[in-house]
Order: structure tokens, then sequence, then C-alpha cells
């Protein structure tokens, strides 16, 4: 890697969390804060989706089946933060010549298609619910998020990343963001919060998966391939066959991501470190997965999706507590002492996590 | 008058800080007064933020407010991205 003329380590404009650390500026008297806020918030969505769902089944007089079409629209923020923004495709609509409103649009439907196709969801919500996106959101903008009813993506600085359209399992991670908030609303700290993260990182690889026809042997369970500006040292942001060997490039830093539990990092950044403690529960996914082999989506990501959406799952789960209802599911839907029940329980021993 | 900027979360889940100290600065004025307006429509506590967006410290001298994307006001958006720009 270059250096960067004139660039000082000390006050880069990236900084991963362990070198911060370092540099003592953590005397923030509020990390107790994350907590409640997070229930604030899961409160607040709850009202508002409530609401919606009172509002949409009044004027209803006889229940529809959802569609087996997405209801794509894709909206232009013209480098603003005002959202939506100005529609310029909804679906059904050709494709035109902005190269990022059709991978959006595109992106939205490959996750449509694997959520109804391998597991009979319809849409997010399961009940048809709308696909909404804005790119070109504000300017040189390094991030995507899911707002609770929409996706947002920027272009990138082109410096360290690119456009947020460019890796499908970058869209498909927002989405499941919806897909998640929609059914277990694991809480965004902690473990549950990793929990969040990963079910976020395990369908988007699916996602990417499944539109390539690749067997798990085939993936490269890489996530945000192709996001990194040339630059960069690194493949992606985050792996999760290996954790930890997504980057390591002197303005990001080393990807901090621990394969095992052995490596948990206990940090109040970060959410409680939901984008860190996230490669365990990957870890595990891409361990049952290649061990079963075939399509990761069919079996090791039906398991998964059984426990995302099964009733069991706690907003308040802890690695273990998931873990164990991976295996109830595997043993439910395959058999006791199968392959899959074998597969899961071996997973999450090797990743050091209890399944009791 | 010094402000620092600290954000976190983000999908990369990659840190970033900046910090300026604007005394004797031929702009100290304009920064003061797009600092105190950035601090005043803070919080005191981190607020909702949403899974992936970022999350905003900002320091100015001995005060201390959060702010979360996508709920940021207009002189909150400029302050950030200019400390996090100048002061890297």
């Amino acid at each position: 890697m270059t250096t960067h003329g004139g660039f000082e380590p000390v006050f880069c404009t990236v900084v991963p969390p362990h070198i911060l650390d370092r540099l003592a500026r953590n005397d923030d008297p509020a990390l107790s804060g994350p907590a409640h806020r997070t229930l604030v918030r899961d409160s607040e969505l709850r009202g508002r989706r409530r609401v919606t769902t009172e509002f949409a089944l009044a004027p209803a007089p006889a229940a529809k089946a959802p569609s087996d079409q997405p209801l794509r629209t894709i909206y232009d923020a013209g480098h603003g933060t005002a959202l939506p923004g100005t529609e310029v495709r909804r679906e059904g609509g050709e494709p035109g010549r902005d190269a990022t409103v059709n991978r959006a649009y595109a992106g939205l439907g490959a996750t449509f298609d694997l959520f109804l196709k391998a597991y009979g969801r319809h849409s997010i919500d399961g009940d048809g619910l709308p696909l909404d996106a804005t790119v070109h959101y504000d300017e040189d903008y390094n991030n995507a998020f899911w707002n609770g009813e929409q996706m947002v993506f920027g272009d990138g600085d082109g410096e360290i990343f690119l456009d947020f359209t460019l890796p499908i399992d970058v869209i498909g991670h927002e989405l499941t963001h919806g897909v998640t908030q929609y059914t277990a609303n694991l809480t965004y700290y902690g473990q549950p919060g990793a929990l969040n993260e990963s079910m976020s990182d395990v369908f988007g690889s699916l996602i990417k998966q499944y539109s390539l026809g690749q067997t798990a042997a085939e993936a490269d369970w890489l996530i945000g391939a192709g996001l990194l500006a040339e630059r960069v040292t690194g493949v992606a942001l985050r792996s999760m066959k290996e954790p930890g060997s997504a980057y390591d490039d002197d303005v990001l830093g080393k990807d901090p991501q621990p394969a095992t539990m052995d490596d948990y990092v206990r940090t109040g950044r970060d959410n409680g470190g939901v984008h860190i403690n996230s490669g365990i529960p990957n870890h595990a996914f891409y361990l049952a997965a290649t061990q079963l082999g075939g399509h990761a989506w069919e079996r090791a990501g039906q398991i998964w999706y059984d426990v995302l959406t099964g009733g069991e799952l706690r907003p308040q789960a802890l690695f273990a507590d998931f873990a164990g209802l991976t295996v109830k599911a595997a043993r439910a839907r395959y058999g006791d002492g199968g392959d899959e029940h074998e597969a899961v329980r071996k997973a999450w021993e090797q990743v050091g996590v209890r399944t009791l | 008058m010094r402000i620092s900027v600290r954000r976190t979360g983000g999908f990369a889940g990659i840190e970033r800080y900046g910090e300026v100290d604007t005394a004797g600065r031929p702009d100290d004025g304009e920064w003061r007064a797009l600092a105190r307006q950035a601090v005043a429509a803070g919080r005191g506590a981190p607020p909702a933020g949403v899974p992936d967006g970022f999350a905003y410290r900002i320091t100015v001298d001995d005060e201390t407010v959060y702010c979360a994307d996508p709920h940021l006001t207009g002189e909150q958006r400029e302050l950030i991205s200019r400390v996090l720009k100048e002061g890297a």
C-alpha cells in the first residue's frame, strides 16, 4: 500500500475503535444510555407499525393475498438529505441511464425473490410491503441504512468507499434489517444487536448466492465485496468464512471481527460492538452451511429463517439463546440426529457458543 | 473554541474522529455560531438511531451532545462534515 503524502496517522480520518480506545477519548459519560435509547426506539417503531396496520386494514373489505410480485419504487435524493426524494423509477418501469438506480431496483427484486421463493415470505413484512429505496443520499456519503421504513444509499466518497448499491449483499443486508424489525425485532445493542447484524449479513450473503446460483463451496462469504475503493487494502468489509480478515489498511485499520467467543470484544462503541461481534454468529452460519454443502439458503438458511420468524426468539436474545433455537429448529424440521442437527450443533461448538 | 466530533456505527462499523481548535482562526466567529446552533439542537444522551445509521458525539469545549442519522439539523450536518474533514 502506498503512503498518503503528508498524511499523519495520529490524525487520520478513519480510525478503528481499538486504536481510538488507545487514544483515550472514551471518557464518555453516557455509554449506559444506548440500551435505554434502543428500548425507546423499539417502542416507537412498534407503535408506528401498529398504527399503520390498523389504518391499512380498516378500509379493506376482505383480506387479499399479497402479490408474488414486488412493488418497488426508487427515489433520488439528489445529494440532499430529504427523504424519500424524487421518484425516478417505479415497478415495471424501464431501466434508465442511472446505473445506481438500476442496481437498487435489481437488488430489491433479488431480495424479494429469495424471501419469496426460498421461504414463501411476501416482502419484508410478509404481507407485500412496498419496497422503497433512496439513492444518491447526501454528498460523499459513506453509508447505507434502513430507517425503519425504507432503504437509503450513499454514493461513497470514492476515496475509501464506492457506491453502496454496488454489492447486492449490501442491499440484501439493509432489507433484512426490515425483516428482523417485523419479526424477532432484535434490540440493536450488545449481543441481540450483533445477532440483528448477523441476520442481515447471513441473508445478505444468501441473496447474493441465490442470485448467482452458487453453492456454499462456491460462495465468497464476503460482505461488501466491491465496495472498497482501489487504494484500500482489503477485499470487503466482513468475511463470514474468516472473520477479521476482510481488510488490513493504513487508513481503515484492521478488520476487528472475532470468529469465536474466545475473542469476543467488550465495548460500548458501535452500539456495543454490533458490527464487531456479529463475526461469531456469522462464522457459525458459514460452518453449518459449508458442512451441509449444496445451496446454503436451502437447509442452513431455512433453519436460521425458522428461528428469526418462529416467534420464540426474544428481542433481548443472547448468542446462546439463538444458538439453542437453531439446534431445536434443525431437529424439528429435519429430524433428531440428522445431518442438519449435527452440523448446526457442531458449528456453535466450534465458535464457542454453548447450546444446551 | 475546541470542537470535536466522533462518529460511530454505520454499515462498515468503522469509527471516525475529528477535532478543530478555532482560536486565532480568521473564521472563528463563523465556527462559534455554527457550533452553538448544532449543540443547542443536540441531546444529552444518544438519541434513537436506526440500524446501520451513523451516531455522532459532538463536544464543544466542555459541553457534549449527541445526535444520529437521519435526524440531523442542517447546522449539525454542516458542523460534523467540516470537523471530520478539516480536523481529521
